[in-house]
């Protein structure tokens, strides 16, 4: 294997891990204050597909970032009004956002003159940094080429790490999803706080879809992610909840999912279709792997009031 | 006088309420998704007109539905056995693959010209047990060490479809037919076809509707269903009386990859007629997770429901006609999914009108009826 493969593989495997990565630190925001959303799937390809019509129509990157982030908090306030105020349970209404987002942005796929369907990639997302610092041998092509929502995605991490550890927001954010009666008599708001974030984890699939669609795919077709949301819920479990782990869980997804490309270049042959498989068996064998290992092994846990509703008692 | 709503837990839902619910919601649904049509430029009147002539309204159509009903009603009891013990198996399209998978190894092995109702006992007995195996992978790793099943089932999903696509399009296996050019499945002897009850409509119907009644039975007439519903309803209580969760896990995620698997080999056997990756992987192990929801997990409501949702299916292509994207029929299956998942709430609570002179109490919270009158 030459320079240029691993370069080209290290270049591709970040740009894969970038939707993952989004949608994970935006799930792991919200499972932080309890809320469960499943639905990353849906609200991937609602971002997608959303993003991408705003590439078309105003052929900004950063409208089409923000349009594909709104229209996944969009589907997410439509899981906290179910998961938060009417207390469904969790896990079903989270399914029923990859349904609904399945739907909703398959229709809204046909919509459009021309559909955007069949359009093609409104904007172009370029390297942000100039030639003379991408030429340099090895970080160069790898890290410095990268597109500006790469290095956006990576000081979403240090910000999201920073504000849920390091500030008395981040704390009581986090007390919302660890013991939600205790934060109520504390005076947080638990209601409005779960509520927004649902929402920003609902901002982070769709921004995830939305790079996923511009920059990786550069079309809309139904179905766009092919599980790149449920790779997000497993990584949020791999990481145990931590933003920065969840950087390394989305890189290592990346190169799994680059590995055909890369060993082809190689001239290894192996079929495609058992490529295809590797990213989805590694995080069936991590999320089992976590399960079998002891809790102090793990040093982490799921927030305490995880996905459980919160109805405050009569007083 | 002001009034204010506010939200009593029910302790029981009578039948009324759990059977009018779900319908109310359906109706929520299609009037949204009317709206929407309406939005996008559509006639929805014309539309759901097209769509019930196109699925429910004369004999050819209304086989047409149950041809399409058949391998959903088979998804929707895959995920409504596990439902009952709040299990989640959202793995039933890879399970139904695995029953594809097997089925048509089985018919295209023995030789061709056996007893039809032996090679079909063997299709639905392979078919079934591969199916049970690949739910194994998640359900002993549920049963050992609490892993979660709706990540392992999903991703399973994703594995058995590369799986599937690797036998047709990416090898010459046993299952490819080597005389063609563009890949596609051998296709399976005249005895591992499902006979015909008329038009599209074949055997595997009533081997569905069969699956149905007994699963009905076995849960709602045997110890064992009633421990599996004790279970959902309470695990610490079902473990205080002694019952084995774990081996009930087991078992029931068995039962469940078994059924979409006779899914599978209802689709290869009666619609396919060989192993054919494409027509296959439609999505329909995932629409078994809406009938399940809607038909909320009873056998026998999987039924009704499941012919439903057909109908929305099988329409979609007819719309075409009158200038409406088939994509209609994915939109209204989610919104049906999400009414009938809100609605859950009016059956688990009561929401009535009262007098604000009364009592006050500030209402903080921020939402509708958010003062409660007792904790869940």
């Amino acid at each position: 294997m030459n320079d240029s493969v691993v370069i080209l593989s290290i270049a591709s495997a970040i740009t894969v891990a970038i939707p993952v990565l989004f949608a994970a630190l935006g799930e792991i925001i919200a499972n932080r204050c309890g809320v469960m959303n499943l639905g990353v799937e849906g609200m991937m390809l609602m971002g997608a597909v959303v993003g991408f019509w705003a590439g078309i129509e105003t052929e900004s990157l950063t409208i089409a970032m923000l349009a594909g982030g709104a229209a996944g908090a969009s589907l997410a306030l439509v899981h906290a009004a179910l998961a938060v105020s009417l207390r469904v349970d969790q896990t079903v209404s989270g399914l029923s956002l990859v349904i609904v987002g399945g739907g909703l942005s398959s229709f809204i796929g046909t919509a459009g003159e021309p559909g955007v369907l069949s359009a093609p990639n409104g904007v172009d997302v370029n390297p942000l940094l100039p030639q003379s610092l991408r030429d340099l041998p090895g970080v160069g092509p790898t890290l410095l080429g990268q597109d500006i929502i790469v290095y956006i995605g990576v000081a979403l991490v240090g910000a999201s790490a920073y504000v849920l550890y390091r500030t008395s927001a981040g704390l009581a954010f986090r007390a919302v999803g660890e013991d939600p009666a205790a934060a109520d008599a504390a005076g947080i708001p638990v209601v409005k706080v779960r509520y927004l974030g649902t929402m920003i984890g609902g901002f982070g699939a769709g921004l995830g879809g939305a790079y996923l669609a511009l920059a990786i795919v550069g079309t809309w077709q139904n179905g766009l992610t092919a599980g790149a949301g449920w790779i997000a819920v497993a990584l949020v479990i791999l990481s145990g909840w931590r933003p920065w782990i969840a950087l390394i869980g989305a890189i290592m997804y990346g190169v799994l999912n680059g590995l055909g490309f890369s060993l082809q270049l190689a001239d290894i042959d192996i079929p495609s279709d058992f490529l295809r498989m590797v990213p989805f068996v590694a995080a069936y064998a991590v999320v089992v792997a976590i399960s079998a290992s002891p809790a102090r092994a793990r040093k982490v846990a799921a927030p305490a009031a995880l996905a459980q509703p919160y109805a405050r008692e009569s007083r | 006088m002001t009034g204010r709503l506010r939200v009593v837990p029910r302790g029981f839902a009578g039948p009324a309420v759990r059977f009018g619910v779900p319908v109310a919601a359906l109706f929520v649904a299609l009037t949204i998704g009317a709206v929407l049509l309406g939005v996008s430029g559509s006639d929805p009147f014309e539309a759901y007109r097209t769509m019930f002539n196109a699925s429910l309204n004369g004999w050819a159509s209304l086989t047409r539905t149950l041809a399409l009903a058949t391998p959903l009603i088979l998804t929707g009891l895959a995920a409504a056995v596990a439902f009952q013990m709040r299990v989640y198996n959202i793995g039933a399209e890879g399970q139904l693959y695995l029953g594809a998978i097997a089925a048509s190894w089985i018919g295209l092995f023995l030789p061709a010209d056996i007893p039809a109702v032996l090679m079909l006992a063997a299709m639905v007995a392979f078919g079934a047990v591969a199916g049970a195996a690949w739910a194994m992978f998640a359900a002993i790793p549920k049963a050992l060490f609490n892993a979660d099943e709706i990540i392992t089932t999903l991703m399973l999903n994703f594995v058995a479809l590369s799986l599937m696509n690797y036998l047709i399009f990416g090898s010459r296996s046993f299952w490819r037919e080597p005389q063609r050019a563009f890949p596609s499945g051998k296709r399976l002897p005249d005895s591992a076809v499902m006979p015909e009850l008329s038009g599209r409509l074949h055997f595997g119907f009533i081997i569905a509707v069969v699956c149905a009644v007994g699963l009905w039975w076995v849960l709602r007439r045997t110890t064992w269903g009633f421990e599996i519903r004790t279970i959902g309803d309470s695990p610490t209580s079902a473990r205080y009386a002694g019952m084995s969760v774990r081996m009930k896990t087991i078992a029931v995620l068995g039962i469940s990859g078994a059924l979409a698997a006779i899914a599978g080999v209802s689709e290869v056997s009666g619609v396919t007629k060989g192993l054919e990756p494409n027509a296959l992987a439609t999505d329909i192990g995932y629409a078994g997770i809406i009938v399940a929801v809607v038909a909320r997990s009873n056998p026998l409501g999987v039924v009704p429901v499941a012919t439903f949702l057909a109908a929305i299916a099988t329409s979609g292509s007819r719309l075409q006609g009158i200038g409406i994207e088939v994509e209609v029929v994915y939109l209204l299956q989610g919104l049906i999914f999400l009414t009938v998942t809100a609605g859950e709430f009016f059956v688990t609570n009561k929401v009535e009108l009262v007098s604000t002179d009364a009592d006050e109490l500030p209402n903080d919270n921020g939402t509708p009826g958010a003062e409660m009158t007792g904790a869940k």
